[in-house]
């Protein structure tokens, strides 16, 4: 079972184990733009999400 | 590669920023981002100990950051929530938001106005922009009218000497890209961490204005402020957003990118390079008139933009 990441209600997967920084690229989204969040406990772009990990991304860009 | 070192303690780091060559552990990231807000109150001498100020609250994870961080600092600091009528089907955003600032303020046991232009105008941002000219093809210019128009209402009618935003450093990059890409020159040199108080406008200062948008949410985050995390869903496809995507790919090559390009901003502004060369011409055209109507200071003769579209419906 892959790493489960789930920014605002929409899940994606990747193959773990993998940085955050990793994970990130391949969803192409911008490490400068989202957070990642395990169990409450903010992570940086060098912790590991391991396969069944399920972790929250967090959209830090807001605007209009 | 290892994990990052806290640059205070030694200790696992749980947030590091690039630009700053700085990696923190919970607790002082915490204490570094309270510090550093106060830096820049002082660098801007935005306002006294004693001064009163007013926190424009969106439910935002800027925004509450911004009231927690000057009532730890002890400020005396009221928000102002202003519950702007929008909503999807499937997205109630101005009652969601409007809940998360209140829970904030009851847990910490502080003063929330609360403005609701649908109750108390008759309409919300989405109609009055329906049948304006300014909104015909999205919003926001409508919202950003009736926002400032109420902060600046609230601020004066109930003597608060400063009105807070918290507006951070990715919104006045995009900001000052936006009116570089087109030199806007008069809107260049208004562009400023502090507006002074003048005919009738509350003083405006924006204290998180050299904070990353993402640092302003790992404090958040972090400090478990419990905020509304969904867009506005007119803010979707905006032109702010477009060009905080462009500044956050460059800052990706190359960190610190974004910071110094609002900071050499400031320093050519500030050594005169933004004025235009009719600035008495444009000194005599920004004279202002008060509202029949409200009593608001506006450029125009007669009544102010707010309340031609408040009377025009």
């Amino acid at each position: 079972m892959p790493v489960t990441l789930i920014l605002r209600k929409k899940e994606y997967t990747v193959e773990g184990t993998i940085t955050v920084k990793d994970a990130l690229k391949k969803l192409g989204l911008s490490p400068e733009s989202h957070l990642v969040v395990r169990d409450g406990q903010l992570l940086t772009e060098n912790d590991a999400l391991r396969n069944g990990e399920v972790v929250k991304l967090v959209a830090v860009i807001s605007g209009g | 590669m290892g994990n990052y070192i806290c640059s205070k303690c030694r200790g696992p780091a749980v947030f590091r920023m690039r630009h700053h060559r700085l990696a923190f552990c919970q607790p002082h990231y915490l204490e570094w981002f309270i510090d550093q807000t106060a830096r820049v109150i002082e660098k801007y001498h935005m306002f006294a100990p004693t001064d009163r100020i007013l926190v424009a609250v969106s439910g935002g994870k800027d925004s509450l950051a911004l009231w927690d961080v000057l009532w730890r600092l002890g400020y005396s600091v009221d928000g102002l929530y202003i519950n702007l009528g929008i909503s999807s089907e499937d997205d109630d955003y101005s009652n969601e938001s409007q809940d998360y600032a209140e829970d904030f303020a009851n847990q910490n046991g502080l003063k929330l106005h609360v403005v609701d232009i649908p109750q108390q105008y008759g309409e919300s941002i989405p109609q009055f922009a329906a049948r304006s000219q300014r909104g015909r093809i999205k919003p926001c210019g409508v919202c950003g009218l009736i926002k400032r128009h109420v902060m600046n209402r609230v601020a004066r009618d109930e003597g608060y000497d400063v009105l807070t935003t918290a507006h951070n450093l990715d919104d006045e990059a995009a900001v000052l890209m936006g009116n570089a890409m087109t030199w806007q020159v008069d809107l260049l040199q208004r562009q400023y961490p502090v507006l002074p108080a003048e005919d009738g406008f509350t003083r405006k200062v924006k204290p998180f204005c050299r904070f990353y948008e993402r640092e302003t949410a790992a404090y958040s985050l972090l400090r478990g402020i419990e905020y509304e995390e969904d867009e506005c869903p007119f803010s979707i496809g905006s032109k702010q957003l477009a060009y905080k995507d462009l500044l956050n790919k460059m800052e990706e090559n190359t960190p610190g990118i974004k910071m110094n390009f609002y900071a050499s901003f400031l320093n050519a502004r500030s050594a005169g390079y933004f004025i235009p060369h009719n600035q008495a011409d444009n000194e005599q055209s920004r004279e202002l008139n008060k509202c029949p109507i409200c009593g608001q200071p506006t450029a125009s003769e007669d009544a102010c933009a707010f309340c031609r579209l408040v009377k025009a419906g």
